[in-house]
Protein backbone atom coordinates (compact mmCIF):
# COMPACT_ATOMS: atom_id res chain seq x y z
CA UNK A 1 0.00 0.00 0.00
CA UNK A 2 2.94 2.33 0.76
CA UNK A 3 3.97 2.79 -2.91
CA UNK A 4 0.35 3.51 -3.92
CA UNK A 5 -0.05 6.24 -1.32
CA UNK A 6 3.38 7.71 -2.03
CA UNK A 7 2.76 7.83 -5.79
CA UNK A 8 -0.73 9.32 -5.40
CA UNK A 9 0.50 11.99 -2.95
CA UNK A 10 3.44 12.85 -5.23
CA UNK A 11 1.32 12.89 -8.41
CA UNK A 12 -1.13 15.31 -6.81
CA UNK A 13 1.73 17.57 -5.68
CA UNK A 14 3.34 17.49 -9.11
CA UNK A 15 0.04 18.17 -10.87
CA UNK A 16 -0.62 21.22 -8.71
CA UNK A 17 2.86 22.54 -9.50
CA UNK A 18 2.29 22.41 -13.25
CA UNK A 19 0.61 25.43 -14.78
CA UNK A 20 -0.57 23.34 -17.74
CA UNK A 21 -2.53 21.05 -15.42
CA UNK A 22 -4.25 23.98 -13.74
CA UNK A 23 -4.95 25.57 -17.11
CA UNK A 24 -6.43 22.49 -18.80
CA UNK A 25 -8.32 21.23 -15.75
CA UNK A 26 -9.72 24.51 -14.49
CA UNK A 27 -9.19 27.59 -16.63
CA UNK A 28 -9.80 26.12 -20.08
CA UNK A 29 -13.19 24.48 -19.25
CA UNK A 30 -14.13 27.53 -17.16
CA UNK A 31 -13.46 29.84 -20.12
CA UNK A 32 -15.85 27.70 -22.19
CA UNK A 33 -18.33 27.66 -19.36
CA UNK A 34 -18.43 31.44 -18.90
CA UNK A 35 -18.44 32.14 -22.64
CA UNK A 36 -21.36 29.82 -23.37
CA UNK A 37 -23.17 30.59 -20.13
CA UNK A 38 -23.08 34.29 -20.99
CA UNK A 39 -24.44 33.54 -24.46
CA UNK A 40 -27.00 30.86 -23.58
CA UNK A 41 -28.22 31.35 -20.03
CA UNK A 42 -31.85 31.98 -21.03
CA UNK A 43 -33.18 28.87 -19.30
CA UNK A 44 -32.19 26.13 -16.88
CA UNK A 45 -32.13 23.70 -19.82
CA UNK A 46 -29.59 25.89 -21.59
CA UNK A 47 -27.47 26.01 -18.47
CA UNK A 48 -27.56 22.21 -18.18
CA UNK A 49 -26.30 22.06 -21.77
CA UNK A 50 -23.48 24.47 -20.90
CA UNK A 51 -22.55 22.59 -17.71
CA UNK A 52 -22.64 19.25 -19.53
CA UNK A 53 -20.42 20.65 -22.28
CA UNK A 54 -17.88 22.01 -19.79
CA UNK A 55 -17.78 18.77 -17.81
CA UNK A 56 -17.44 16.62 -20.95
CA UNK A 57 -14.66 18.86 -22.21
CA UNK A 58 -12.87 18.42 -18.89
CA UNK A 59 -13.45 14.65 -18.68
CA UNK A 60 -12.20 14.01 -22.21
CA UNK A 61 -9.25 16.38 -21.74
CA UNK A 62 -8.33 14.70 -18.46
CA UNK A 63 -8.65 11.21 -19.97
CA UNK A 64 -6.90 11.66 -23.28
CA UNK A 65 -4.40 14.43 -22.53
CA UNK A 66 -4.03 14.30 -18.74
CA UNK A 67 -3.68 10.52 -18.55
CA UNK A 68 -2.82 9.37 -22.10
CA UNK A 69 -0.44 11.99 -23.44
CA UNK A 70 1.20 12.48 -20.05
CA UNK A 71 1.95 8.75 -19.77
CA UNK A 72 3.56 8.77 -23.24
CA UNK A 73 5.55 11.85 -22.26
CA UNK A 74 6.87 10.17 -19.12
CA UNK A 75 7.94 7.17 -21.15
CA UNK A 76 9.56 9.31 -23.88
CA UNK A 77 11.44 11.41 -21.30
CA UNK A 78 12.87 8.26 -19.65
CA UNK A 79 11.04 8.99 -16.39
CA UNK A 80 9.34 5.58 -16.29
CA UNK A 81 12.73 3.96 -16.90
CA UNK A 82 13.79 5.09 -13.42
CA UNK A 83 10.75 3.35 -11.91
CA UNK A 84 11.52 0.19 -13.86
CA UNK A 85 14.58 -0.62 -11.74
CA UNK A 86 12.56 -0.52 -8.51
CA UNK A 87 10.47 -3.42 -7.18
CA UNK A 88 7.11 -1.84 -8.06
CA UNK A 89 4.79 -3.07 -10.82
CA UNK A 90 2.94 -0.76 -13.27
CA UNK A 91 -0.25 -0.98 -11.18
CA UNK A 92 0.60 1.73 -8.59
CA UNK A 93 1.61 4.08 -11.42
CA UNK A 94 -1.65 3.52 -13.31
CA UNK A 95 -3.80 3.68 -10.17
CA UNK A 96 -1.91 6.83 -9.18
CA UNK A 97 -2.76 8.42 -12.54
CA UNK A 98 -6.47 7.61 -12.18
CA UNK A 99 -6.78 8.75 -8.57
CA UNK A 100 -4.81 11.95 -9.20
CA UNK A 101 -6.94 12.84 -12.21
CA UNK A 102 -10.04 12.34 -10.10
CA UNK A 103 -8.73 14.30 -7.10
CA UNK A 104 -7.77 17.24 -9.31
CA UNK A 105 -11.02 17.23 -11.29
CA UNK A 106 -13.75 16.79 -8.69
CA UNK A 107 -13.22 20.21 -7.03
CA UNK A 108 -13.71 21.74 -10.49
CA UNK A 109 -17.09 19.99 -10.83
CA UNK A 110 -18.26 21.29 -7.47
CA UNK A 111 -17.05 24.78 -8.38
CA UNK A 112 -18.82 24.58 -11.74
CA UNK A 113 -22.15 23.43 -10.28
CA UNK A 114 -22.07 26.08 -7.58
CA UNK A 115 -21.17 28.81 -10.09
CA UNK A 116 -23.97 27.69 -12.45
CA UNK A 117 -26.39 27.73 -9.53
CA UNK A 118 -25.45 31.02 -7.91
CA UNK A 119 -24.53 33.07 -10.99
CA UNK A 120 -26.86 31.62 -13.61
CA UNK A 121 -29.74 30.29 -11.53
CA UNK A 122 -29.35 26.65 -12.57
CA UNK A 123 -31.10 24.48 -9.95
CA UNK A 124 -28.73 22.22 -8.04
CA UNK A 125 -29.27 18.57 -8.96
CA UNK A 126 -31.58 16.56 -6.69
CA UNK A 127 -29.03 13.76 -6.76
CA UNK A 128 -25.93 15.89 -6.21
CA UNK A 129 -23.72 13.05 -4.98
CA UNK A 130 -25.19 10.71 -7.60
CA UNK A 131 -24.03 13.20 -10.23
CA UNK A 132 -20.56 13.44 -8.67
CA UNK A 133 -20.33 9.65 -8.60
CA UNK A 134 -21.49 9.40 -12.22
CA UNK A 135 -18.95 11.99 -13.39
CA UNK A 136 -16.24 10.29 -11.32
CA UNK A 137 -16.96 6.95 -13.04
CA UNK A 138 -16.90 8.66 -16.43
CA UNK A 139 -13.65 10.40 -15.63
CA UNK A 140 -11.95 7.19 -14.47
CA UNK A 141 -13.28 5.26 -17.50
CA UNK A 142 -11.91 7.86 -19.92
CA UNK A 143 -8.59 8.01 -18.07
CA UNK A 144 -8.39 4.22 -18.41
CA UNK A 145 -9.02 4.65 -22.14
CA UNK A 146 -6.29 7.33 -22.29
CA UNK A 147 -3.87 4.95 -20.54
CA UNK A 148 -4.66 2.18 -23.03
CA UNK A 149 -3.89 4.61 -25.87
CA UNK A 150 -0.58 5.44 -24.14
CA UNK A 151 0.17 1.72 -23.89
CA UNK A 152 -0.35 1.02 -27.59
CA UNK A 153 1.27 4.18 -29.01
CA UNK A 154 4.92 3.68 -29.83
CA UNK A 155 5.75 7.37 -30.11
CA UNK A 156 4.33 10.71 -29.08
CA UNK A 157 3.33 11.31 -32.69
CA UNK A 158 1.31 8.09 -32.81
CA UNK A 159 -0.22 8.89 -29.43
CA UNK A 160 -1.26 12.38 -30.52
CA UNK A 161 -2.91 11.03 -33.69
CA UNK A 162 -4.79 8.36 -31.73
CA UNK A 163 -5.93 10.87 -29.12
CA UNK A 164 -7.19 13.31 -31.76
CA UNK A 165 -9.01 10.46 -33.51
CA UNK A 166 -11.01 9.83 -30.37
CA UNK A 167 -11.14 13.26 -28.73
CA UNK A 168 -12.73 15.38 -31.45
CA UNK A 169 -15.40 12.93 -32.67
CA UNK A 170 -16.38 12.34 -29.04
CA UNK A 171 -16.57 16.05 -28.38
CA UNK A 172 -18.55 16.83 -31.54
CA UNK A 173 -20.80 13.77 -31.83
CA UNK A 174 -21.64 13.05 -28.19
CA UNK A 175 -24.14 15.88 -27.94
CA UNK A 176 -21.82 17.79 -25.63
CA UNK A 177 -21.11 20.65 -28.02
CA UNK A 178 -24.09 20.39 -30.42
CA UNK A 179 -27.54 19.34 -29.17
CA UNK A 180 -28.03 15.72 -30.23
CA UNK A 181 -31.76 16.21 -30.88
CA UNK A 182 -30.86 18.44 -33.83
CA UNK A 183 -28.62 15.78 -35.46
CA UNK A 184 -29.78 14.28 -38.79
CA UNK A 185 -30.73 10.58 -38.64
CA UNK A 186 -27.38 9.19 -39.78
CA UNK A 187 -25.61 11.33 -37.19
CA UNK A 188 -28.01 10.09 -34.52
CA UNK A 189 -27.00 6.51 -35.32
CA UNK A 190 -23.31 7.39 -35.08
CA UNK A 191 -24.04 9.41 -31.92
CA UNK A 192 -25.23 6.22 -30.23
CA UNK A 193 -21.87 4.55 -30.87
CA UNK A 194 -19.83 7.40 -29.40
CA UNK A 195 -18.69 6.52 -25.84
CA UNK A 196 -18.94 10.09 -24.53
CA UNK A 197 -22.64 10.12 -25.50
CA UNK A 198 -23.46 8.04 -22.41
CA UNK A 199 -21.60 10.44 -20.16
CA UNK A 200 -23.49 13.40 -21.64
CA UNK A 201 -26.88 11.65 -21.56
CA UNK A 202 -26.39 10.47 -18.01
CA UNK A 203 -25.48 13.95 -16.79
CA UNK A 204 -28.47 15.45 -18.63
CA UNK A 205 -30.78 12.82 -17.12
CA UNK A 206 -29.58 13.64 -13.62
CA UNK A 207 -29.53 17.42 -14.09
CA UNK A 208 -32.63 17.90 -16.22
CA UNK A 209 -34.92 15.03 -15.31
CA UNK A 210 -33.85 14.72 -11.68
CA UNK A 211 -33.05 11.05 -12.21
CA UNK A 212 -30.79 9.05 -9.93
CA UNK A 213 -28.32 6.37 -10.95
CA UNK A 214 -30.94 3.64 -10.53
CA UNK A 215 -32.86 4.24 -13.80
CA UNK A 216 -32.35 1.65 -16.52
CA UNK A 217 -30.51 4.02 -18.87
CA UNK A 218 -28.24 5.47 -16.21
CA UNK A 219 -27.54 2.12 -14.65
CA UNK A 220 -26.49 0.72 -18.03
CA UNK A 221 -24.19 3.70 -18.55
CA UNK A 222 -22.70 3.12 -15.08
CA UNK A 223 -22.13 -0.56 -15.84
CA UNK A 224 -20.53 0.26 -19.20
CA UNK A 225 -18.19 2.80 -17.59
CA UNK A 226 -17.21 0.40 -14.80
CA UNK A 227 -16.54 -2.38 -17.34
CA UNK A 228 -14.46 0.07 -19.41
CA UNK A 229 -12.48 1.10 -16.33
CA UNK A 230 -11.75 -2.50 -15.35
CA UNK A 231 -10.93 -3.73 -18.85
CA UNK A 232 -8.98 -0.56 -19.66
CA UNK A 233 -7.03 -0.84 -16.41
CA UNK A 234 -6.19 -4.49 -17.03
CA UNK A 235 -5.16 -3.91 -20.65
CA UNK A 236 -3.10 -0.83 -19.75
CA UNK A 237 -1.31 -2.89 -17.06
CA UNK A 238 -0.73 -5.80 -19.43
CA UNK A 239 0.62 -3.62 -22.26
CA UNK A 240 2.47 -1.15 -20.02
CA UNK A 241 5.92 -0.23 -21.29
CA UNK A 242 8.58 1.47 -19.20
CA UNK A 243 10.89 2.51 -22.00
CA UNK A 244 10.48 4.18 -25.38
CA UNK A 245 12.78 1.56 -26.91
CA UNK A 246 10.27 -1.20 -26.10
CA UNK A 247 8.07 -1.08 -29.17
CA UNK A 248 4.71 -2.75 -29.49
CA UNK A 249 3.35 -4.32 -32.68
CA UNK A 250 0.93 -2.19 -34.73
CA UNK A 251 -1.95 -4.64 -34.30
CA UNK A 252 -1.90 -3.94 -30.53
CA UNK A 253 -3.80 -0.73 -31.33
CA UNK A 254 -6.89 -2.91 -31.72
CA UNK A 255 -6.92 -3.18 -27.93
CA UNK A 256 -8.31 0.37 -27.86
CA UNK A 257 -11.34 -0.89 -29.78
CA UNK A 258 -11.60 -3.86 -27.44
CA UNK A 259 -11.87 -1.48 -24.46
CA UNK A 260 -14.63 0.39 -26.26
CA UNK A 261 -16.68 -2.78 -26.88
CA UNK A 262 -19.12 -2.12 -24.00
CA UNK A 263 -19.93 1.26 -25.56
CA UNK A 264 -20.44 -0.36 -28.98
CA UNK A 265 -22.79 -2.84 -27.34
CA UNK A 266 -24.73 0.10 -25.90
CA UNK A 267 -24.74 1.68 -29.38
CA UNK A 268 -26.23 -1.43 -30.93
CA UNK A 269 -28.81 -1.68 -28.15
CA UNK A 270 -29.83 1.96 -28.68
CA UNK A 271 -29.80 1.60 -32.46
CA UNK A 272 -32.22 -1.31 -32.27
CA UNK A 273 -34.48 0.69 -29.98
CA UNK A 274 -34.19 3.73 -32.26
CA UNK A 275 -35.41 1.67 -35.21
CA UNK B 1 35.67 -12.19 0.16
CA UNK B 2 32.99 -14.83 0.72
CA UNK B 3 32.98 -18.16 -1.14
CA UNK B 4 29.53 -17.72 -2.66
CA UNK B 5 29.68 -15.29 -5.60
CA UNK B 6 27.31 -12.33 -5.52
CA UNK B 7 26.85 -12.70 -9.27
CA UNK B 8 27.20 -15.96 -11.14
CA UNK B 9 26.82 -16.05 -14.91
CA UNK B 10 27.16 -19.18 -17.03
CA UNK B 11 26.84 -19.25 -20.83
CA UNK B 12 24.56 -16.22 -20.76
CA UNK B 13 22.88 -15.48 -24.07
CA UNK B 14 20.60 -12.75 -25.33
CA UNK B 15 19.12 -12.40 -28.80
CA UNK B 16 16.90 -9.69 -30.25
CA UNK B 17 15.12 -11.33 -33.19
CA UNK B 18 18.03 -12.62 -35.23
CA UNK B 19 20.69 -10.44 -33.62
CA UNK B 20 22.80 -12.16 -30.95
CA UNK B 21 23.73 -9.41 -28.50
CA UNK B 22 25.26 -11.70 -25.84
CA UNK B 23 26.81 -14.95 -27.05
CA UNK B 24 27.49 -17.25 -24.14
CA UNK B 25 29.47 -15.37 -21.51
CA UNK B 26 30.69 -16.63 -18.12
CA UNK B 27 31.86 -14.74 -15.08
CA UNK B 28 31.43 -14.51 -11.34
CA UNK B 29 31.69 -11.50 -9.06
CA UNK B 30 32.60 -11.83 -5.39
CA UNK B 31 31.32 -9.77 -2.51
CA UNK B 32 33.07 -6.43 -2.09
CA UNK B 33 34.52 -6.53 -5.58
CA UNK B 34 34.33 -3.68 -8.09
CA UNK B 35 33.87 -5.45 -11.41
CA UNK B 36 34.16 -3.50 -14.65
CA UNK B 37 32.53 -4.29 -17.96
CA UNK B 38 34.33 -2.61 -20.84
CA UNK B 39 33.29 -2.66 -24.43
CA UNK B 40 32.46 -0.46 -27.40
CA UNK B 41 28.86 0.51 -28.08
CA UNK B 42 26.81 -2.52 -29.12
CA UNK B 43 29.28 -4.96 -27.55
CA UNK B 44 26.57 -6.44 -25.32
CA UNK B 45 27.52 -4.93 -21.96
CA UNK B 46 24.24 -3.06 -21.40
CA UNK B 47 22.24 -6.18 -22.39
CA UNK B 48 24.31 -8.21 -19.91
CA UNK B 49 23.86 -5.72 -17.09
CA UNK B 50 20.12 -5.34 -17.76
CA UNK B 51 19.61 -9.11 -17.67
CA UNK B 52 21.35 -9.18 -14.28
CA UNK B 53 19.19 -6.31 -13.01
CA UNK B 54 16.03 -8.25 -13.94
CA UNK B 55 15.08 -5.73 -16.62
CA UNK B 56 15.35 -8.05 -19.64
CA UNK B 57 14.84 -11.80 -19.94
CA UNK B 58 17.81 -13.86 -21.08
CA UNK B 59 17.58 -16.12 -24.11
CA UNK B 60 19.85 -18.82 -22.71
CA UNK B 61 22.31 -19.76 -20.00
CA UNK B 62 22.16 -19.34 -16.24
CA UNK B 63 22.37 -16.29 -14.02
CA UNK B 64 22.15 -15.88 -10.27
CA UNK B 65 22.34 -12.49 -8.58
CA UNK B 66 22.38 -12.40 -4.77
CA UNK B 67 21.00 -15.94 -5.02
CA UNK B 68 18.00 -14.83 -7.10
CA UNK B 69 17.22 -15.80 -10.67
CA UNK B 70 16.78 -12.39 -12.41
CA UNK B 71 14.11 -13.83 -14.73
CA UNK B 72 11.99 -15.55 -12.10
CA UNK B 73 12.56 -13.49 -8.94
CA UNK B 74 12.59 -9.98 -10.35
CA UNK B 75 10.80 -8.22 -7.51
CA UNK B 76 12.92 -9.79 -4.75
CA UNK B 77 16.07 -8.99 -6.71
CA UNK B 78 15.09 -5.39 -7.49
CA UNK B 79 14.32 -4.88 -3.80
CA UNK B 80 17.93 -5.72 -2.91
CA UNK B 81 20.01 -4.06 -5.64
CA UNK B 82 20.82 -0.45 -6.46
CA UNK B 83 20.84 0.68 -10.06
CA UNK B 84 22.13 3.84 -11.69
CA UNK B 85 21.00 3.74 -15.31
CA UNK B 86 22.20 5.77 -18.25
CA UNK B 87 19.82 8.50 -19.41
CA UNK B 88 17.03 8.54 -16.87
CA UNK B 89 14.99 11.51 -15.78
CA UNK B 90 12.64 12.51 -13.03
CA UNK B 91 9.57 14.75 -13.27
CA UNK B 92 10.70 18.36 -13.67
CA UNK B 93 8.78 19.62 -10.66
CA UNK B 94 9.83 16.98 -8.16
CA UNK B 95 12.07 18.24 -5.37
CA UNK B 96 15.35 16.49 -4.61
CA UNK B 97 14.36 15.25 -1.15
CA UNK B 98 10.88 14.27 -2.33
CA UNK B 99 12.36 12.05 -5.03
CA UNK B 100 14.39 10.12 -2.46
CA UNK B 101 11.39 9.76 -0.17
CA UNK B 102 9.19 8.61 -3.07
CA UNK B 103 11.64 6.01 -4.36
CA UNK B 104 12.49 4.94 -0.81
CA UNK B 105 8.82 4.03 -0.31
CA UNK B 106 9.08 1.36 -3.04
CA UNK B 107 11.52 -0.79 -1.05
CA UNK B 108 11.13 -2.95 2.02
CA UNK B 109 14.17 -1.21 3.50
CA UNK B 110 15.29 2.37 2.95
CA UNK B 111 17.94 4.80 4.14
CA UNK B 112 17.08 8.25 5.49
CA UNK B 113 16.89 10.82 2.70
CA UNK B 114 18.77 13.32 4.86
CA UNK B 115 21.69 10.95 5.26
CA UNK B 116 21.94 10.29 1.56
CA UNK B 117 21.60 13.95 0.61
CA UNK B 118 24.42 14.86 2.96
CA UNK B 119 26.59 12.03 1.69
CA UNK B 120 26.05 13.02 -1.95
CA UNK B 121 26.51 16.75 -1.17
CA UNK B 122 22.94 17.55 -2.14
CA UNK B 123 21.64 18.70 1.23
CA UNK B 124 21.71 22.35 0.15
CA UNK B 125 19.66 21.40 -2.89
CA UNK B 126 17.07 19.32 -1.02
CA UNK B 127 14.20 21.70 -1.81
CA UNK B 128 15.27 22.41 -5.40
CA UNK B 129 13.20 21.22 -8.34
CA UNK B 130 14.81 18.54 -10.50
CA UNK B 131 14.66 20.86 -13.53
CA UNK B 132 16.96 23.36 -11.81
CA UNK B 133 19.80 20.89 -11.11
CA UNK B 134 23.04 20.85 -13.09
CA UNK B 135 24.16 17.70 -14.92
CA UNK B 136 26.51 16.78 -12.07
CA UNK B 137 23.83 17.30 -9.44
CA UNK B 138 21.36 15.17 -11.42
CA UNK B 139 23.93 12.39 -11.60
CA UNK B 140 24.63 12.65 -7.87
CA UNK B 141 20.88 12.37 -7.29
CA UNK B 142 20.77 9.31 -9.57
CA UNK B 143 23.48 7.76 -7.40
CA UNK B 144 21.61 8.71 -4.23
CA UNK B 145 18.52 6.99 -5.66
CA UNK B 146 20.62 3.90 -6.37
CA UNK B 147 21.59 3.87 -2.68
CA UNK B 148 18.13 4.56 -1.29
CA UNK B 149 17.51 0.90 -0.33
CA UNK B 150 20.99 0.46 1.19
CA UNK B 151 21.94 -2.16 -1.43
CA UNK B 152 24.85 -4.55 -1.05
CA UNK B 153 25.11 -4.80 -4.85
CA UNK B 154 25.13 -1.80 -7.18
CA UNK B 155 25.00 -1.63 -10.95
CA UNK B 156 26.42 1.63 -12.24
CA UNK B 157 25.97 2.01 -15.98
CA UNK B 158 28.39 4.68 -17.21
CA UNK B 159 27.89 6.85 -14.14
CA UNK B 160 30.34 9.56 -15.19
CA UNK B 161 29.68 9.87 -18.92
CA UNK B 162 29.40 13.47 -20.02
CA UNK B 163 30.37 14.93 -16.65
CA UNK B 164 33.18 17.39 -16.04
CA UNK B 165 36.44 16.07 -14.51
CA UNK B 166 35.74 17.44 -11.03
CA UNK B 167 32.36 15.70 -10.76
CA UNK B 168 33.92 12.53 -12.15
CA UNK B 169 36.51 12.61 -9.38
CA UNK B 170 33.77 13.07 -6.77
CA UNK B 171 31.93 10.05 -8.17
CA UNK B 172 35.18 8.03 -8.20
CA UNK B 173 35.59 8.89 -4.53
CA UNK B 174 32.05 7.70 -3.81
CA UNK B 175 32.68 4.40 -5.60
CA UNK B 176 35.87 3.96 -3.56
CA UNK B 177 33.84 4.58 -0.40
CA UNK B 178 31.28 1.98 -1.51
CA UNK B 179 34.11 -0.46 -2.05
CA UNK B 180 35.49 0.30 1.42
CA UNK B 181 32.03 -0.48 2.81
CA UNK B 182 32.35 -3.95 1.18
CA UNK B 183 29.55 -3.31 -1.26
CA UNK B 184 29.80 -5.06 -4.61
CA UNK B 185 29.79 -2.78 -7.64
CA UNK B 186 29.35 -3.68 -11.30
CA UNK B 187 30.53 -0.76 -13.37
CA UNK B 188 30.37 -0.11 -17.08
CA UNK B 189 32.40 2.76 -18.38
CA UNK B 190 33.89 4.33 -21.46
CA UNK B 191 36.73 5.83 -19.45
CA UNK B 192 39.72 3.50 -19.30
CA UNK B 193 41.37 5.43 -16.47
CA UNK B 194 38.17 4.99 -14.46
CA UNK B 195 38.34 1.21 -14.89
CA UNK B 196 42.07 1.18 -14.09
CA UNK B 197 41.57 3.24 -10.98
CA UNK B 198 38.38 1.72 -9.59
CA UNK B 199 38.00 -1.87 -10.76
CA UNK B 200 39.41 -4.92 -8.99
CA UNK B 201 38.71 -6.91 -12.12
CA UNK B 202 37.66 -6.05 -15.63
CA UNK B 203 35.96 -8.05 -18.38
CA UNK B 204 36.40 -6.81 -21.92
CA UNK B 205 33.34 -7.59 -24.03
CA UNK B 206 33.30 -7.47 -27.80
CA UNK B 207 30.58 -8.69 -30.14
CA UNK B 208 28.72 -10.36 -27.28
CA UNK B 209 31.68 -12.34 -25.94
CA UNK B 210 34.22 -11.79 -23.18
CA UNK B 211 37.57 -11.50 -24.92
CA UNK B 212 39.65 -10.95 -21.77
CA UNK B 213 39.10 -10.87 -18.02
CA UNK B 214 41.36 -10.19 -15.06
CA UNK B 215 42.73 -7.41 -12.89
CA UNK B 216 43.72 -4.32 -14.89
CA UNK B 217 47.37 -5.17 -14.15
CA UNK B 218 46.99 -8.77 -15.36
CA UNK B 219 45.43 -7.55 -18.57
CA UNK B 220 48.19 -5.01 -19.07
CA UNK B 221 50.81 -7.71 -18.53
CA UNK B 222 49.15 -9.97 -21.08
CA UNK B 223 49.53 -7.23 -23.64
CA UNK B 224 52.11 -7.60 -26.34
CA UNK B 225 52.52 -3.86 -26.33
CA UNK B 226 55.91 -2.57 -25.27
CA UNK B 227 56.59 -0.28 -22.32
CA UNK B 228 58.14 3.02 -23.21
CA UNK B 229 60.89 4.78 -21.23
CA UNK B 230 61.29 8.51 -21.89
CA UNK B 231 64.48 10.10 -20.60
CA UNK B 232 65.75 13.68 -20.81
CA UNK B 233 69.42 14.33 -20.07
CA UNK B 234 71.30 17.60 -19.47
CA UNK B 235 73.83 17.37 -22.31
CA UNK B 236 73.20 16.20 -25.91
CA UNK B 237 74.08 12.59 -26.69
CA UNK B 238 74.64 13.23 -30.42
CA UNK B 239 77.66 11.29 -31.52
CA UNK B 240 77.66 9.08 -28.42
CA UNK B 241 77.45 5.37 -29.15
CA UNK B 242 74.47 4.11 -27.23
CA UNK B 243 74.78 0.60 -25.84
CA UNK B 244 72.27 -2.23 -26.42
CA UNK B 245 70.59 -2.23 -23.00
CA UNK B 246 69.17 -5.56 -21.75
CA UNK B 247 65.57 -6.28 -22.90
CA UNK B 248 65.52 -3.03 -24.92
CA UNK B 249 63.66 -3.54 -28.19
CA UNK B 250 64.26 -0.18 -29.82
CA UNK B 251 66.05 3.08 -28.97
CA UNK B 252 65.45 6.52 -30.47
CA UNK B 253 67.27 9.76 -29.84
CA UNK B 254 65.39 13.04 -30.33
CA UNK B 255 66.58 15.79 -32.72
CA UNK B 256 68.03 17.86 -29.88
CA UNK B 257 70.05 14.87 -28.69
CA UNK B 258 68.75 15.19 -25.16
CA UNK B 259 65.49 13.20 -25.36
CA UNK B 260 65.95 9.47 -25.42
CA UNK B 261 63.11 6.97 -25.95
CA UNK B 262 63.69 3.31 -25.24
CA UNK B 263 61.08 0.55 -25.84
CA UNK B 264 61.37 -2.48 -23.64
CA UNK B 265 59.64 -5.76 -22.88
CA UNK B 266 60.95 -5.65 -19.27
CA UNK B 267 61.09 -1.96 -18.45
CA UNK B 268 62.33 -2.25 -14.85
CA UNK B 269 65.43 -4.12 -15.91
CA UNK B 270 66.12 -1.85 -18.88
CA UNK B 271 65.60 1.29 -16.82
CA UNK B 272 67.99 0.07 -14.14
CA UNK B 273 70.68 -0.53 -16.78
CA UNK B 274 70.13 2.87 -18.40
CA UNK B 275 70.48 4.61 -15.04
CA UNK B 276 73.68 2.69 -14.35
CA UNK B 277 75.08 3.64 -17.78
CA UNK B 278 74.22 7.32 -17.36
CA UNK B 279 75.91 7.35 -13.98
CA UNK B 280 79.03 5.68 -15.37
CA UNK B 281 79.16 8.20 -18.22
CA UNK B 282 78.69 11.12 -15.81
CA UNK B 283 75.61 12.26 -17.71
CA UNK B 284 73.15 14.25 -15.64
CA UNK B 285 69.56 13.04 -15.71
CA UNK B 286 66.83 15.72 -15.93
CA UNK B 287 63.62 13.72 -16.36
CA UNK B 288 62.45 10.14 -16.67
CA UNK B 289 59.02 8.62 -17.45
CA UNK B 290 57.93 5.02 -17.73
CA UNK B 291 54.75 4.35 -19.69
CA UNK B 292 53.33 0.87 -19.45
CA UNK B 293 50.70 -0.33 -21.96
CA UNK B 294 47.34 0.99 -20.74
CA UNK B 295 44.09 -0.88 -20.58
CA UNK B 296 43.17 1.13 -23.66
CA UNK B 297 46.15 -0.41 -25.50
CA UNK B 298 45.02 -3.86 -24.38
CA UNK B 299 41.50 -3.07 -25.43
CA UNK B 300 42.54 -1.94 -28.91
CA UNK B 301 44.82 -4.96 -29.24
CA UNK B 302 42.01 -7.38 -28.34
CA UNK B 303 39.08 -5.81 -30.14
CA UNK B 304 40.67 -3.75 -32.89
CA UNK B 305 38.40 -0.90 -31.77
CA UNK B 306 38.69 2.17 -29.61
CA UNK B 307 36.54 2.04 -26.48
CA UNK B 308 34.44 4.98 -27.57
CA UNK B 309 33.74 3.60 -31.06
Amino acid sequence: MKPYLAIIAMDIKLALRLRAVIFFNYLFPLIFFFTFATLLHRSADDMVFVVTMSVTLGVLGSGFFGAGIRAIQERELNILRRYKVTPISPTPILVGSMVTGWAIFIPYIVLLLLTAHFLYKMPLPTHFFGLLLFISLGLIAFRALGLVIASVANTMQEGTILVQLFYFPMLLLSGATFPADKFPKIMTIIHNFVPATYLVKGMQNILLKGQGLGTKENLLAVIVMVVTTISGGLIATKLFRWEKEEKIRGSAKLWVLAVLLPFFAMGIWNWIHLK
Amino acid sequence: MSEQPVIYVNQLQKSYDKVEAVRGIDFAVSQGEVFGLLGPNGAGKTSTIEILEGLRPRTGGDALVLGFDPDKQKQQLKDRIGVCLQATNLPVKIKVQESLELFGSFYTRSVSAELLLKRLQLWEKRAAYYETLSGGQKQRLALALALVNDPQLLFLDEPTTGLDPQIRLEIHKLIEELKAEKRTVVLTTHYIEEAERLCDRVAIIDAGKIVAMGTPRELQQKSQERSRIDIVVAQPLNGTVLPQWPEALDTKLGDDGRALTVYSSRPARTLFEIMKWLDQQGIQLEDVHLKRPTLEDVFVELTGKKLRD
